[in-house]
């Protein structure tokens, strides 16, 4: 009976916010003072199978209404039309709430598994008031803040983690960083010295500290359990040619958020220098990806093997600079730059390494990264495919180098389960996992993105996404069409392939075609339609 | 000649019609469809010869409608051949204003610089506003038709507004293919002697655009710099509320069109791209009907409702200038705009395709002059209500919205904007108008 009340609560709160969308479209303003605006989106995932359209599998019909609201309580001095404000000239308040049903889980039976991880989400994402009193400007609340040039790879992106539980970091980020509460206070300087439109902007998180969620974090339909066994967690351990139980309790280390101590923060200068947008940025929190030191490890006197592990996210300091250019005479192209040092960035250390490389004999260390990324954004006539519009084609070479690198460094997400193996002879419902997932020094990725518009009206939108590794020769894909129907109305469908040239590295950023293999398969055919207000 | 108007006489003589049937439909032909014929015709030689035969002045009554019956006798010599096609139809509807002078604002040409020159391609150099550049156009002189541009590329009322803009994407029949709600902001900080923002004498203007629908583009904004120094490129950045940040944008890209609008960024104002990637020639002073100071953003009307309908027209002097982009990469052949010749406001703008010479694109724009907003004030946008009582006493013209077509498509973008004059302080417009407010955006 509740479960059939929580259904219709369900369908009650999609039908009413359609239906309500009828009416407007766009923002929607409600009095002099509030604007709304959102959407309802049905997206649905097919798992392809061996050949295209068969086997495929539903993996998600996850059903989203989104609603945005930004209320102006203070215009022109006047504090809810009633009382002057002083200094402050505007004020606002903005909300993003989202709320998502995801149908799969009850029409497939397998789906039990899970336990309904992932399948209902009802939370106001972002909620924050922005002041501004010239030249002064403060955003306070739970927000997201972008910095950098990149797209779509971290490097100076780092102050909000990422939740990739759902569909790895294959959406848009907006949809999938996890909002934090936080203070965002900018002085708006202007012209200084030989620079122009600068501003600085200080950043402070008291208390709210959130590690990304990692795609291997099982059970979720999309959840990579490692290589191997997509099936069944490690259980056991081989130690010569005995096989033992294994057992893992896990410590969790990471910070406490109410600490003082444990605050976040950091700064932002950017301005312009002879026609070059720049940035020079500072940030110090803690590591969103998380490491796990093995605080003991051993048989007992049950010949169990016990290991004691905890989870830790490390201080980072993040130092970077951006700059952007555009260069309209000889390329006619817009070029970006990102580079970034970062400390403190978790390692795990391979099991046998010799003291020099495990100190604390923990297997785990904090590492020294640098990342550069150089991109070049182009508006490009290709006159055979488009005569009415340019493609705006968009490329990045990211290059991530361990600068205190030792050979046995290791990632830690992904493990390769496989059944246990006695002298040959497979041990029913035993299963054991192995990390060889050396990270090499240098670590490279080229994307390139090409979109433009079709139709009399620009309304078929057709988006290529190719990102390859030239190490590990994995590669991913996406062809997208989106169609605007009308102006209530999208549809998108698009195609996400996985594949390599040669080898049987995985490299270190989630591409190549281990993803698209039997057990694992991510390849994907994605349905989308959007009513939006 | 155009040889396209011959082409139904070719067909008949291909099917062998003996020598003296031909001749006779020739006569017969010719006395049924020269009007139709000729009204098709949208080369860029038609609008040369409709620009160069002169006709006598039309008279028009003050108050009195034109309709499709006054076409001949009146409207096809005021109307730019190129577009009858398009604003002539059956229940057209033109009423005919008074054709009045608008003096510019007082302080006009009082405060400008005084050094400043044409250099050897005509580029304006060392111009900071304030002021027509050149008070008069000479009909022999040889840079006549750059500096006609140059007046209206420094006209008063080209900046210094809140325009909040409605936008309708239309097909043949009239078909609604998208709507679009936006509002441009924009600031004139080159005002002769001084800059809005003491510090900032390098820009000319600033503009913020943002959208707020459809939703899919809601709360993207552009933020654009227009230099003093016209070789100097635009700088230009576009927010995305997906993307959270800022993204350098490239200027010198002018002739893709824009997010499905029937136009090219070059197309702006009539001419919105660089002189000197460009020749020149003059053609003289030509009377035209314009929109000038229409009562309300006008309805639309004709076939495919892309034209303004039940408005206000105005006879007026216009200067004529043929543009011909040097680049052989360049979409058009030639560009020919009307230019008011008192407000230096472009009324028409014809673009012709490289390929066949052949109308591709043309605009048509609606104004009003802003002494008339407090007795007969423009409509208010759906989504915002103005006081324009703000806008009286500026004596400027303020955009109300305009017709572009691609006539090649074909297609039309129709835009209405509820345009209300609007003066930044030197402290406001450094804060709205700058790279920091281009960091965040509605979300």
């Amino acid at each position: 009976m509740f479960m059939c009340r929580k259904k219709i609560a369900k369908i009650l709160i999609i039908s009413s916010t359609t239906f309500a969308s009828m009416l407007s479209w766009g923002i929607v303003n409600v009095g002099e003072d509030l604007e709304l605006e959102g959407f309802v989106k049905a997206y649905n995932i097919m798992k392809n199978g061996a050949s295209f359209f068969h086997d495929g599998e539903l993996t998600h019909q996850r059903n989203t209404a989104q609603l945005e609201g930004k209320y102006y309580f203070l215009k022109d001095g006047q504090m809810f039309n009633r009382f002057a404000s002083g200094p402050i000239d505007e004020a606002t308040f903005t909300f993003l709430g989202r709320a998502v049903y995801d149908s799969a889980y009850d029409i497939r039976d397998s789906y039990g598994s899970l336990h309904d991880r992932g399948k209902e989400e009802y939370k106001i994402r972002e909620a924050f008031v922005d002041f501004s009193m010239a030249p002064f400007s403060l955003r306070l609340g739970k927000q997201q803040v972008v910095w950098g040039e990149t797209d779509n790879f971290r490097a100076l992106d780092v102050i909000n983690p990422l939740d990739r539980t759902w569909h790895g970091t294959r959406e848009s980020w907006e949809d999938i960083r996890i909002p934090l509460w936080m203070a965002r206070g900018i002085w708006d300087v202007g012209k200084i010295g030989p620079f122009d439109e600068t501003f600085l902007e200080l950043i402070l998180i008291p208390d709210d500290f959130q590690a990304t969620k990692a795609a291997t974090r099982y059970p979720r339909p999309w959840a990579i359990r490692g290589l191997g066994s997509q099936s069944h967690n490690a259980n056991s351990v081989l130690i010569g040619n005995t096989l033992h139980d294994l057992n893992v309790t896990v410590t969790d280390g990471a910070p406490d958020d109410r600490k003082l101590s444990n605050m976040q923060g950091g700064f932002r200068f950017k301005g312009i220098w002879n026609e070059v947008d720049f940035s020079v940025n500072y940030y110090y929190g803690f590591s969103q990806t998380t490491g796990v030191k093995v605080k003991s490890a051993g048989l007992d006197s049950l010949g169990v093997f016990n290991v004691d592990v905890e989870t830790v996210n490390p201080r980072i300091n993040v130092f970077g600079v951006t700059a952007s250019f555009s260069e309209d005479r000889y390329t006619q192209s817009v070029f970006r730059l990102e580079s970034t040092i970062t400390s403190g960035v978790p390692v795990a250390i391979a099991a046998g390494a010799p003291d020099r490389a495990n100190p604390n004999g923990n297997s785990f260390d904090t590492a020294k990264q640098s990342v550069v990324m150089i991109g070049i954004d182009r508006p490009t006539w290709i006159p055979a495919l488009n005569k009415l519009r340019t493609f705006f084609i968009s490329t990045q070479f990211f290059w991530r180098r361990y600068l205190d690198y030792n050979n046995y460094y290791q990632g830690s997400a992904f493990y390769d389960v496989s059944p246990a193996t006695v002298n040959g002879v497979t041990v029913p419902d035993r299963y054991v996992s192995e990390n060889n997932n050396r990270l090499d020094q240098d670590e490279f990725v080229i994307t390139f993105s090409a979109s433009t518009t079709y139709g009399a009206a620009g309304l078929w939108k057709p988006l290529f996404v190719f990102a390859y590794d030239p190490r590990s020769t994995g590669s991913y894909s996406k062809i997208k069409m989106e169609y605007l129907f009308s102006k209530h109305l999208v549809f998108a469908v698009e195609q996400h392939l996985y594949w390599r040239t040669d080898g049987d590295d995985t490299g270190p950023w989630g591409l190549g075609s281990y993803l698209g293999e039997p057990g694992i398969r991510r390849n994907e055919t994605v349905f989308t339609a959007t009513y939006q207000f | 000649m155009n040889t396209d108007n011959i082409a139904p006489l070719k067909h008949i003589a291909n099917h062998r019609i003996s020598g003296k049937v031909l001749p006779a439909l020739a006569m017969a032909t010719s006395l049924c469809l020269p009007l139709s014929l000729h009204a098709e015709d949208q080369s860029y030689q038609s609008l040369r010869d409709w620009i160069e035969n002169s006709r006598p002045d039309a008279e028009l009554t003050p108050g009195q409608h034109l309709t499709i019956n006054d076409r001949g006798q009146k409207l096809e010599a005021l109307i730019p051949h190129t577009a009858w096609k398009y604003y002539f139809f059956d229940n057209m509807d033109m009423e005919i204003g008074v054709t009045r002078n608008y003096p510019a604002p007082d302080h006009w040409g009082k405060n400008m610089a005084v050094d400043y020159k044409l250099d050897e391609d005509a580029t304006l150099v060392g111009f900071t506003g304030g002021g027509f550049p050149f008070s008069e156009i000479k009909a022999d002189d040889p840079v006549a038709g750059q500096k006609v541009i140059w007046n209206m590329l420094w006209r008063p009322g080209t900046n210094d507004f809140d325009m909040p803009m409605v936008t309708w994407l239309r097909g043949e029949s009239g078909k609604l293919d998208r709507i679009m709600e936006y509002t441009n902001t924009s600031a004139t900080y080159a005002r002769g002697d001084h800059s809005l923002v003491p510090g900032y004498e390098e820009v000319k203007s600033k503009r913020v655009m943002e959208f707020r629908s459809p939703r899919d583009m809601a709360g993207a904004k552009d933020m654009s710099i227009t230099y003093v120094d016209h070789r100097r490129e635009n700088s230009g950045w576009l927010y995305m509320p997906a993307q959270r940040k800022p993204r350098r944008t490239l200027a010198s890209e002018r002739t893709g069109e824009l997010m499905g609008m029937d136009m090219i960024r070059e197309d702006n104002n009539g001419f919105g791209g660089k002189v000197y990637e460009n020749t020149w020639e003059y053609l003289g002073k030509r009377k035209i009907l314009a929109t000038i100071n229409v009562e309300s953003n006008p309805e639309f009307g004709g076939d495919s409702l892309w034209v303004p309908h039940k408005t206000r027209w105005e006879v007026r002097d216009t200067h004529v200038v043929l543009i011909k982009p040097k680049s052989e990469d360049h979409p058009y052949s030639a560009r020919v705009v009307f230019v008011d010749a008192e407000t230096y406001w472009t009324h028409w703008m014809f673009a012709f395709d490289k390929k066949d010479d052949q109308l591709f694109r043309m605009n048509q724009h609606f104004l009003k002059y802003s002494e008339d907003y407090d007795k007969e004030p423009p409509a208010q946008a759906p989504f915002i209500k103005q006081d324009y009582s703000k806008s009286v006493g500026h004596s400027v013209f303020l955009h109300l919205g305009q017709t572009d077509i691609n006539a090649k498509k074909p297609h039309a973008t129709m835009t209405h904007c509820f345009t209300n004059k609007k003066e930044f302080t030197a402290a406001r417009a450094k804060q709205f108008y700058s790279l920091r407010n281009m960091i965040s955006g509605r979300r």
